[in-house]
């Protein structure tokens, strides 16, 4: 008899081995005919372009970070499911204890709210477009011309 | 426990206030709240007790504590009065998250469960990491809000190592179970004993303790002086008390073992703080190293912990933020006139002639120096003089004398700015608004009235 | 085989001795503390510190199964919850400081001098 930490490797094992076995066989059977084309980083048929080693824009940890404060203060909802729901307590209590745990988790909830509600109205949920700069550049096209062509084929 | 909810609910109040209302009329609906927040705390009065579920415990000291921390946050606000005028300040956050940290202050002097004290001390290092790093363009903030985030959070975990410690050894969280365990089997006993050492380091990292003290003096020069000021006096006196209540309720049976330790560290608090500071040319940092050698002596009360010893910290900690709290005002209102390179001069010259420019000021200044110096008639001498009593009752005659000797180091660098201020200089009166100006002639009355009658607010514990 | 249900936990528990839950809390907490002091870089700084949090939880949650006494594992969320907050704050300072100066290596802040 294995025991419960047996099975873990037995899942383990069992996952490495089927893996190998499904790579394994699609090589024999695959032709072999690569070209640059086939090569090329799949990136949704984009051309890639530049090292992936780049910053990314500020503004996403800023969403990041607000994500984070409210996706994990929900963590402390678990002890309290684990009570809610308790028979024995609800029947002890002709029903009181499901209003009075049920108001308090609407009061946690309704802070959380007024933080994203907070966020919200300072602004720092939206994304702020980066303004358009004039050029000195003085094109000998008449910028009428590029809006007719654009209203025409609009 | 009202004046956690009704900061809870203030501080979220304050927030959306300053969605709707002028900058300049921020200030009063502070004050106001935390004058609700200190007359909602006497409705506790004489109702002593446990409360949720044996998570907070009230009684008629505790109460006095936490008055303390409010009247001390009072007096932060006041200085606070048209700092916060320029156009990328945001009172209304600074002034909630004040609020918040306040109410993680009043949960740690209060504290029944660790879980409380952690949850306390996470709300009140929270909201001051922020702070700290309020003035987002200045480098020097930036830099002091860096550090005192990694060292605080550094701090937390090793605090919380010694929870779990705790935990294991005893099986709870409640502060009273750790007496208990003085007969559990040798395994037990080596948990506590690690817990217990770790809980220390955890708080005297907070406390900024000597050998865990490096991170102080820059933090405090680095944040803006408001908050300097509520980091020096708010956050060392709700540390002082969670560690009294430890020390008192869940390691006193061990009271040997860690006692000669403490003691150690004391020392070297009181000659490291005094020494480094005589050197400082900045006025924060000379108040920063003061503050370690302060936290030093209010550790003495842990060593003294008699009948008295609880009486004698608070009237420690509400001399020493009354005092702290004149200085920084004094220097911020002088700071903030003073510009040299495009920012607020922090030297010590900054106090020159100050005597023939505002008389008021300089007076104050010198009763707060004196009485951070432990000079008589003003309360920094009778807080000084009880813990001291206290700790030599325990038999520990060389940390008094050590005590004294290092008061007359402090002596010096306290005295520069006193000196500085009566220098000639044809420099105009500078204007104060009257907040802070009433603020500071409250502080400096206070001091003089404990220093003469110490015993009007002693006998309250 | 499979129909050992949650209640059943704690025994698997048993079958690792306590002490082996407390070096492995220990070890990973020591690895956060060095992490802490050698590393420059402040986001594996904080990640160190985020280690020692994470060595914490398991060790309470070790002590909890052992004790069967739920009280460390409500601990243990509130732990994460408030680390959540502390990672927001101090992400938020990493960003503030990105912004000023373009590098996040803390050997770079060294104005406050006294």
């Amino acid at each position: 008899m294995v025991s419960q930490f047996g099975f873990v490797l037995l899942f383990m094992i069992a996952g490495i081995f089927l893996v190998l076995l499904v790579l394994g066989i699609a090589r024999i059977l695959r032709p072999s005919r690569p070209n640059p084309e086939k090569n090329a980083i799949y990136e949704s048929g984009e051309e890639t372009e530049g090292t992936a080693h780049v910053s990314f824009n500020l503004r996403f940890y800023i969403v990041a970070l607000i994500f984070i404060l409210f996706d994990v203060e929900l963590v402390l909802l678990f002890p309290w499911a684990s009570v809610f729901g308790d028979k024995a307590l609800f029947d002890d209590t002709k029903g009181v204890w499901a209003i009075y745990a049920g108001i308090e988790m609407f009061i946690f909830v309704f802070v959380l709210a007024l933080g994203l509600v907070y966020a919200w109205k300072k602004g720092h949920l939206d994304w702020i477009k980066p303004s358009q700069e004039e050029t000195n550049f003085k094109s000998p096209v008449p910028k009428e011309l590029y809006k007719d062509i654009n209203e025409k084929y609009a | 426990m009202y004046p956690i909810i009704v900061f809870s609910v203030s501080g979220l109040l304050m927030l959306f206030l300053g969605l709707s209302v002028n900058k300049k009329s921020l200030l009063p609906y502070n004050l106001l709240f935390m004058l609700v927040g200190l007359a909602s705390n006497f409705l506790d009065w004489n109702a002593p007790g446990l409360y949720f579920n044996g998570m907070l415990e009230i009684s008629n000291p505790i109460i006095l504590v936490q008055w303390v921390l409010i009247f001390a946050a009072i007096l932060v606000s006041g200085i606070s009065s048209r700092q916060f005028d320029d156009t990328h300040a945001y009172p209304a956050e600074y002034y909630a998250i004040m609020q918040f940290a306040l109410v993680g202050a009043l949960i740690m002097v209060s504290f029944q469960n660790l879980l409380m004290l952690f949850v306390g001390l996470e709300i009140l290092s929270v909201g001051l990491y922020v702070l700290t790093g309020s003035d987002k363009r200045n480098l020097r903030g930036n830099e002091a809000a860096i550090k005192y985030f990694l060292m605080g959070s550094f701090a937390t975990g090793i605090f919380l190592f010694g929870v779990a410690m705790f935990y294991g050894a005893t099986g709870s969280f409640d502060i009273s179970s750790g007496n208990s365990v003085a007969n559990n089997l040798l395994e037990g006993k080596m948990f506590f004993w690690l817990g217990m050492v770790f809980i220390f380091i955890g708080l005297l990292f907070k406390i900024s303790a000597a050998p865990f003290h490096f991170w102080t003096a820059d933090v405090y020069q680095g944040a803006p002086t408001v908050f300097s000021a509520f980091m020096a006096t708010i956050v060392k006196t709700a540390v002082i008390f969670a560690l009294f209540r430890l020390a008192a309720y869940s390691f006193n049976l061990e009271y040997e073992n860690w006692s000669k330790f403490l003691v150690i560290i004391i020392g070297l608090s009181m000659v490291i703080g005094n020494v480094t500071a005589v050197f400082q040319t900045n006025f924060k940092r000379v108040l920063a190293f003061s503050s370690i050698s302060q936290a030093g002596f209010m550790l003495l009360s842990l060593i003294g912990l008699g009948a008295q010893s609880y009486g004698n910290l608070g009237f420690y900690s509400l001399s020493y933020a009354l005092a702290t709290i004149s200085a920084f005002g004094v220097f911020l209102v002088i700071s903030s006139n003073t510009i040299v390179e495009g920012r607020p001069s922090e030297n010590i010259n900054v106090f020159d002639g100050l005597f023939s420019r505002n008389p008021d000021l300089a007076i104050i200044l010198l009763i707060s120096m004196l009485s951070l110096a432990g000079i008589p008639l003003t309360s920094g001498f009778w807080s000084k003089f009880f813990v001291l009593n206290d700790a030599a009752a325990k038999g520990y005659f060389w940390i008094l004398i050590l005590g004294v000797l290092m008061s007359a180091v402090s002596l010096y660098y306290y005295f520069n700015p006193i000196r500085a201020s009566f220098k000639k200089t044809d420099l105009g009166k500078i204007e104060i608004s009257s907040l802070s100006k009433y603020t500071l002639y409250v502080c400096a009355a206070l001091t003089i009235l404990f220093g003469i009658a110490p015993n009007i607010l002693r006998s309250l514990f | 085989m499979f129909e050992s249900s949650i209640d059943r936990i704690p025994d698997v528990f048993m079958k690792v001795p306590l002490v082996n839950f407390v070096l492995l809390a220990t070890m990973l907490f020591v690895i956060g503390i060095v992490g802490v002091l050698i590393r420059k870089n402040a986001i594996i700084i904080f990640m160190s510190i985020e280690l020692m949090l994470n060595a914490v939880n398991m060790l309470l949650i070790a002590f909890s199964s052992y004790k069967s006494d739920p009280n460390g594992q409500i601990f243990v969320f509130f732990i994460m919850a408030v680390a959540a907050a502390e990672v927001a704050v101090g992400l938020a300072i990493i960003v503030m400081i990105f912004r000023n100066i373009k590098t996040i290596d803390i050997s770079i802040l060294n104005k406050l001098r006294g």
